[in-house]
């Protein structure tokens, strides 16, 4: 019934995205705009159960949304919020959240600052990886961008400074990024859901995170290429099953980060219809559970290409290659088996993606996406297949239909 | 040598075609703002600043605000040529602008007259119409 009254919802305001246009408007002599999106998305796989939910069923459970206000208070100072909600599986579960809110100021086209929580400057979509009106595809690569784990790199509160510089003799723009602040998980992301499987259960996850961003638009037009860098000092709190005697029941749980970054280059390549990409993505991190003592060093790899042309005004078509591994050695009186060799279904995922978007007015479009996987990347670091929704184990390869539509306004 | 004569003779046709329909395409839009902006020209970079929303002053000190066509051939002429992107691309920028916070949708209007007349009662606002488009009530500012 709720799912029936969801989906007309959505239904209804892509059909009436028109008249939902009216979001300019004047407030104490200022012009105050109010923007929004809303996404509905069905997910089948031939096999596992995909991104948490009941996938191979065919599910439904597959939507977000947000909306935001913001005002130039002056033509140099603005400010703004947004809030967003999802529902993906057992991910989200309508627990709406502070997507960002901040204040910036511009100083010049090259020193603009801004402070509150802010969507983090990784790679080239990971601020805007839930807009799915901006993407070609359904999906992201889930390689560098997986949505179970869009908590892990999507915003801290605290500070940016960005701007970009005009280079001379016609050699292109530079545009910087540099951030620190503070990260603070959500308690019903991958991550907090997969450790639950292992007798683990998170109260909290968060801590410092800085970094910096650097792009170069190049003089070839249409070409950019970037590096970001990210580094962060993260902790987890809950409780756990007594290893030593389950039979006691929970005990306290700290989990602390020894070293934890992320390294990502990437290139694109815009020109007439045409769109081409490619990132690579390394992260590391090691962490300790001081009180086991236990702890697990995890390396995680992925890399894409992607290719997008517009056929015509409304009909998009795209592909990309993603490829993901990931090695994960375990110490300690929590060890788990190591996983080392990458060849292996467990420790890799290989996605093959075709998709087709068609944009049925400038405001809602439907993507058809199918998903070619080689391999499900089992650990303690959550990469789309989970456990518990796969009881009867894992086939080594996984085809799946994602079927998607948006709007925005 | 015949061959490097070829491959020059064949590059200069194509620079020549290129710098062509390049002013070709410049020829069909030109470049109007409110009696409020004090500058007369504007360079090919301030312009695309401005509708990039990186700047919204010129270099005299001038501000303006950039004015958008919803569509038509000028629009096509001005987003490829001034701006380097598509029309869908260009929508995704100002999208990726908005829901980042990081700046806001400018504001877009239905035919050159309306641009025009837009433009005419806006402090501060700039914009683009067809060449063969009446500019009255609005400065029309030269490309440098």
């Amino acid at each position: 019934m709720f799912r029936r009254a969801r989906i007309l919802i959505v239904a209804l305001l892509c059909i009436f995205a028109d008249a939902l246009l009216a979001q300019d408007f004047k407030l104490f002599g200022r012009d105050i705009q109010v923007h929004g999106f809303a996404c509905q998305g069905f997910v089948y796989t031939n096999d596992n159960n995909w991104l948490t939910t009941n996938s191979s069923a065919g599910s439904a459970s597959f939507t977000d949304f947000g909306a935001n206000i913001s005002v130039p208070i002056t033509d140099k100072f603005r400010a703004g919020a947004q809030i967003y909600d999802r529902n993906l599986g057992q991910l989200g579960q309508w627990h709406p959240e502070l997507d960002w809110a901040y204040a910036s100021y511009k100083f010049k086209p090259w020193l603009t600052i801004r402070g509150g929580k802010v969507k983090t400057t990784l790679g080239l979509y990971n601020d805007t990886q839930d807009l799915d009106f901006l993407h070609t595809f359904a999906l992201l690569p889930q390689s560098i961008y997986p949505i179970d784990l869009r908590d892990s790199t999507l915003a801290h509160t605290g500070g940016d400074i960005y701007g970009d510089i005009r280079l001379l003799n016609h050699l292109g723009t530079l545009s910087y990024t540099g951030y620190a602040g503070h990260r603070s998980d959500g308690m019903y992301s991958g991550y907090p859901y997969l450790a639950t499987h292992y007798g683990i259960f998170v109260r909290s996850m968060g801590g410092l995170q800085y970094g910096a961003d650097l792009r170069w638009q190049t003089p070839l037009k249409g070409l950019l290429a970037g590096i970001s860098r990210l580094n962060q000092d993260i902790d987890a709190t809950g409780s756990m099953m007594n290893p030593r005697n389950p039979a006691n029941g929970l005990v306290p749980l700290r989990i602390v980060a020894k070293q934890e970054w992320t390294n990502q280059f990437y290139g694109e390549y815009a020109v007439g219809k045409l769109r081409v990409d490619s990132e690579y993505r390394r992260y590391f991190r090691d962490y300790l559970v001081p009180s086991l003592p236990s702890g697990n060093v995890s390396d995680v790899r992925g890399w894409y290409v992607s290719g997008a042309y517009r056929i015509v005004k409304k009909l998009e078509v795209g592909s990309y290659y993603s490829r993901y591994t990931i090695t994960s050695l375990f110490y300690g009186l929590m060890a788990l088996p190591n996983q080392t060799d990458t060849s292996l279904p467990a420790n890799h995922i290989y996605d093959k993606v075709v998709t087709a978007r068609v944009d049925l007015n400038r405001f809602w479009n439907v993507k058809v996406e199918g998903h070619f996987m080689d391999g499900y990347g089992v650990s303690t670091y959550p990469d789309g297949f989970y456990p518990q929704v796969n009881s009867q184990g894992f086939k080594p390869n996984t085809n799946a239909l994602v079927v998607k539509t948006s709007f925005n306004f | 040598m015949k061959t490097a004569l070829k491959n020059t003779t064949m590059l200069l046709v194509a620079a020549v075609v290129m710098f062509g329909s390049m002013q070709a395409l410049a020829g069909k839009v030109k470049i109007i703002a409110n009696s409020s902006v004090k500058a007369d020209t504007i360079s090919a970079g301030e312009l695309k600043s401005v509708f990039l929303e990186e700047t919204s002053s010129l270099s005299d000190g001038s501000h303006v605000e950039p004015v958008l066509a919803r569509g038509g051939p000028a629009h096509e002429a001005f987003v490829e040529e001034y701006l380097g992107k598509s029309d869908a691309a260009l929508q995704v920028y100002y999208r990726s602008l908005v829901f980042t916070g990081k700046g806001s949708m400018p504001k877009s209007v239905g035919s050159d007259a309306e641009v025009v007349a837009y433009v005419a009662k806006t402090k501060g606002a700039i914009a683009y119409i067809g060449s063969a488009t009446s500019a009255e009530g609005v400065k029309t500012l030269e490309v440098k």
